[in-house]
């Protein structure tokens, strides 16, 4: 098996990072896929909590890169999908517990097992950031369209782009109603900024906060719209690379029917 | 003034200079001295230069203002007398003269032999890379909002401006900062700086450039600031 690295950047926190890889990670293995999501935030490890995984860590990709355990003894498998494994970090070391040699190491243990390994980049430019894109072969940016987001994608995206690696663009949290009124840039605002290949686009959704306060997976929910969103975008990342961008567009007129409604009834 | 400029002058500067404009021998002399000094100066100097002066074309510039016809005449008649000089004679319409042939060699040449200091870059300037040029810069694509762009001459950005850019680095006044959307973050001419508060959408080719002591922004199309110059110059 000769499987690939992506790394999931921002450079900004609190964009989406961690759903993200929890998203792609549990789309591409309900596809048949076998994968792994890699916590690389050491420190500060949050994927194992988002997954619902937190209980049954024993082993981190601290462990596996020193060589203090196998790395099949740090993966550990999710119950509700085939095929998904998750490599948590360690809460009680620093960035520096592992280097960018030891990374590029266990990266050719990691192609042998997995077909997709997504890397849980932490936010910041630091060491965690390159630990993470050390072995990466591809990237995705995810990015809100917001203006420090995209100044911090910008220079992320001219920092992978030194390593030789062609990063693509996720933006999450769209907001389509304050897209349609002017108040939030749009995608194409954001594209146009950071000029590279948009892999696709994730309107905002409550679900992500009740899967991620539950551990549960936003793709197994079906009235996701964030979780449809992603499958897209895994689809894409797996052999699909033409499938249409779906734009997140607002209901207009949508209160107004409600209000028809309730006016009506009242009458 | 005159006597407190040549007190400090005098030491350094020689009262008769020879210097080669064109194809003529400038020679530049302090018309305060007396005549006696200032023809065993050329002597000293023309004898210096023994056949050089032969067939040489001599212009006589007196230095500051003031009208020195008579002594300039006698002077050149001085060195046609003694050296085998083509002509001798006051500049005056000489300067004009070597300036047209200037022009002209300069446009017979298509400029080919002159070289321009001028970096020309072609990509993007993403959010925390810098771009530097020691004389002019030119880049053929766009700055982000977070990219830097300094040169010791002028920025020209055929692309869209919305980082910074330090042009005239670190005292010339000259430098303008171009772009064909012009959105920058700050703009710095010299060292002067002008934050930009309204970027608008842009969208139109602009133009920063310092006047009277503040940085001024224009549209080029409709007054760009080398209308003005009666000949394409080097820059």
């Amino acid at each position: 098996m000769d499987g690939k690295i992506i790394v999931v950047t921002s450079g900004k926190g609190g964009v989406g990072k961690t759903t993200a890889t929890a998203s792609l990670g549990a789309a591409l293995a309900l596809e048949g896929k076998k994968v792994a999501v890699v916590d690389m935030d050491i420190g500060l490890r949050n994927l194992d909590v988002v997954m619902g995984l937190e209980n049954r860590i024993v082993f981190t990709i601290v462990d596996a890169v020193n060589g203090k355990c196998k790395l099949k003894a740090a993966a550990i498998r999710d119950r509700r999908i085939e095929n998904l494994f998750l490599i948590p970090a360690s809460q009680n070391d620093n960035k520096n517990a592992i280097n960018p040699q030891g990374m590029i190491r266990i990266a050719q243990k990691l192609k042998k097992e997995f077909d997709f390994i997504f890397m849980d980049c932490p936010a910041g430019i630091e060491q965690g950031f390159e630990n993470a894109v050390a072995a990466a072969d591809e990237a995705v940016v995810v990015c809100i369209p917001e203006v420090s987001s995209v100044r911090d994608a910008d220079r992320v995206i001219g920092l992978l782009y030194a390593k030789d690696i062609t990063p693509k663009l996720v933006i999450n949290r769209i907001v389509p109603e304050m897209v349609a009124r002017g108040d939030m840039l749009s995608h194409e605002d954001v594209v146009e900024v950071l000029s590279v290949g948009l892999l696709g686009l994730v309107p905002v959704d409550d679900q992500v906060v009740v899967a991620t306060n539950t551990g549960g997976h936003l793709i197994l929910n079906k009235e996701s719209k964030a979780g449809a969103a992603f499958k897209r975008i895994a689809m894409r990342l797996n052999g699909c690379p033409d499938l249409p961008i779906e734009v997140p567009y607002a209901k207009q007129g949508f209160w107004k029917k409600v209000g028809n409604v309730l006016t009506k009834n009242v009458i | 003034m005159r006597d407190g400029d040549m007190d400090s002058a005098s030491p350094e500067t020689p009262p008769v200079r020879l210097k080669g404009v064109g194809d003529a021998l400038q020679v530049t002399f302090d018309p305060r001295l007396p005549e006696l000094t200032l023809t065993d100066e050329m002597v000293r100097l023309f004898t210096r230069m023994g056949a050089l002066a032969q067939g040489a074309r001599v212009v006589l510039v007196p230095d500051g203002d003031g009208d020195h016809s008579r002594l300039v005449d006698r002077l050149a008649a001085f060195i046609s007398e003694r050296y085998p000089v083509v002509s001798a004679g006051a500049s005056g319409s000489t300067d004009a003269e070597i300036n047209q042939r200037i022009r002209q060699r300069q446009a017979d040449e298509g400029f080919t032999r002159q070289r321009s200091d001028a970096l020309v870059m072609a990509g993007r300037v993403r959010s925390g890379q810098k771009m530097e040029a020691q004389g002019h810069l030119v880049i053929l694509g766009d700055v982000n909002p977070g990219g830097e762009a300094i040169a010791g001459g002028d920025i020209l950005v055929l692309g869209s401006l919305r980082g910074t850019a330090l042009a005239g680095q670190p005292e010339n006044h000259q430098a303008v900062v171009f772009a064909l959307d012009f959105r920058p973050t700050q703009v710095q001419i010299g060292e002067f700086v002008a934050a930009v508060t309204n970027r608008g959408r842009g969208g139109k080719p602009e133009y920063a450039h310092l006047s009277g002591g503040s940085i001024q922004v224009d549209d080029y199309m409709k007054n760009h600031p080398f209308r003005g110059l009666p000949w394409p110059e080097f820059r």
